[in-house]
């Protein structure tokens, strides 16, 4: 049993090892920052977003298949699937004439 | 102005649509008193909404990262199922009238179908009306002075009225359909409906990490029709079509129509008896 529960943590583990460690994306001033986050093709990533704005935002992107409100001075995690190489835009559906960004997995 | 003016008459039709099959059902089996659970059922949303999205930064506190998704994916699935129930009996309803070319008919409708009805006006309207609130929310907390604050504050509320008076054109036109065929015409589009938001339901939590996407994207149609277009958010809004889907959400998206006409066959199976 003992032995069960260690190989359990273990390819846990190395299932958590496949995603790479949080990519910061700040939202400041209905910004992001950085707009351009290069990835790892083909890799489990996890995005690491922050608003440092008072009011709400909404990551969005419809490539990306992913879209979340992120409350004023809230953060939160976005987990990706592995990505094929290409260019995946986001936005900030709040405001999404400066709120933009891509993903460029390579 | 633009801006909010389309996000929020895109969100008002989406909850329109739901409320407005809603009390045309009623109008034509002759319950056009009962009117009230639905716009109850719709103004409770709206008060909600405003509660969730004021107490913002306690809730946050409280949800931490992911319980507010939980919780928007509960209501999705909570409507699916309210919707499922509705078309259902809708399709129940279409094989009672006996007469071909009816317009109206004297049905019955329990106090239970009643609270059903407030129910689905309630999850109807809240899924929008929570994100919209938001949204508008942040306009006012940015301060700035009445000039910066009003344009899409007025764009956000312009939306609104254009999105309920759209909406109201719509039904008083589609309304005029006899009752067979506006049983049949209102369970498709809920049909539809109740299967992009089980898998909307699902996707929150595939994004969140509680359920995996299985494969993602499966494809990308965006060529076809993508979001970004005005029909391509209304079709994403009404009926959950999404250009890059996850595996998990296509099949419970193409799942949940087998599924809902074995219920559907089951039922018609009980009520035989």
């Amino acid at each position: 049993m003992h032995f069960g529960l260690l190989l359990g943590l273990g390819l846990w583990l190395l299932g958590t090892a496949d995603a790479e460690d949080g990519i910061r994306i700040l939202i400041k001033d209905h910004r992001f920052s950085p707009s351009e986050v290069r990835v790892k093709a083909n890799t489990k990533v996890k995005l690491l977003v922050s608003n440092e704005d008072e009011t709400a935002e909404e990551f969005e992107s419809f490539s990306l298949n992913r879209e979340r409100v992120v409350r004023g001075g809230q953060s939160i995690t976005i987990f990706l699937p592995p990505l094929k190489p290409g260019s995946y835009d986001f936005f900030g559906d709040f405001h999404p004439d400066t709120a933009q960004g891509k993903v460029i997995a390579e | 102005m633009l801006g909010t003016f389309i996000i929020t008459w895109r969100e008002t039709i989406e909850a329109a649509l739901i409320v407005g099959i809603l009390l045309t059902y009623l109008n034509k089996i002759g319950q056009s008193k009962q009117f009230r659970f639905v716009y109850w059922g719709a103004l409770w949303a709206v008060l909600a909404s405003l509660i969730f999205a004021g107490m913002s930064d306690y809730l946050s506190v409280f949800f931490k990262d992911i319980g507010e998704d939980i919780f928007e994916a509960a209501i999705l699935f909570l409507a699916t199922g309210v919707l499922t129930h509705m078309v259902i009996w809708m399709h129940h309803n279409a094989r009672e009238i006996k007469g071909a070319l009816q317009h109206e008919a004297e049905l019955a409708i329990s106090k239970n179908r009643l609270w059903a009805l407030a129910t689905l006006a309630f999850v109807g309207v809240f899924r929008e009306g929570m994100e919209t609130v938001l949204f508008l929310w942040g306009f006012f907390l940015q301060g700035g002075g009445i000039t910066s604050v009003a344009p899409p504050v007025m764009g956000g509320l312009l939306g609104v009225g254009l999105g309920v008076l759209m909406t109201w054109l719509f039904f008083k036109g589609f309304g005029h359909l006899d009752l067979r065929p506006f049983f049949r015409v209102s369970g498709f589009i809920l049909l539809f409906m109740a299967a992009g938001m089980l898998s909307s339901g699902i996707g929150k939590l595939v994004s969140v990490g509680l359920v995996p996407p299985l494969m993602e994207p499966i494809w990308n149609t965006s060529w076809f029709l993508s979001e970004r277009s005005l029909l391509g958010s209304l079709v994403a809004g009404i009926f959950g079509y999404r250009s890059s889907p996850s595996l998990i959400q296509a099949l419970f998206y193409l799942f949940y129509f087998p599924i809902t006409l074995i219920w559907l066959r089951r039922q018609r199976h009980d009520l035989a008896q």
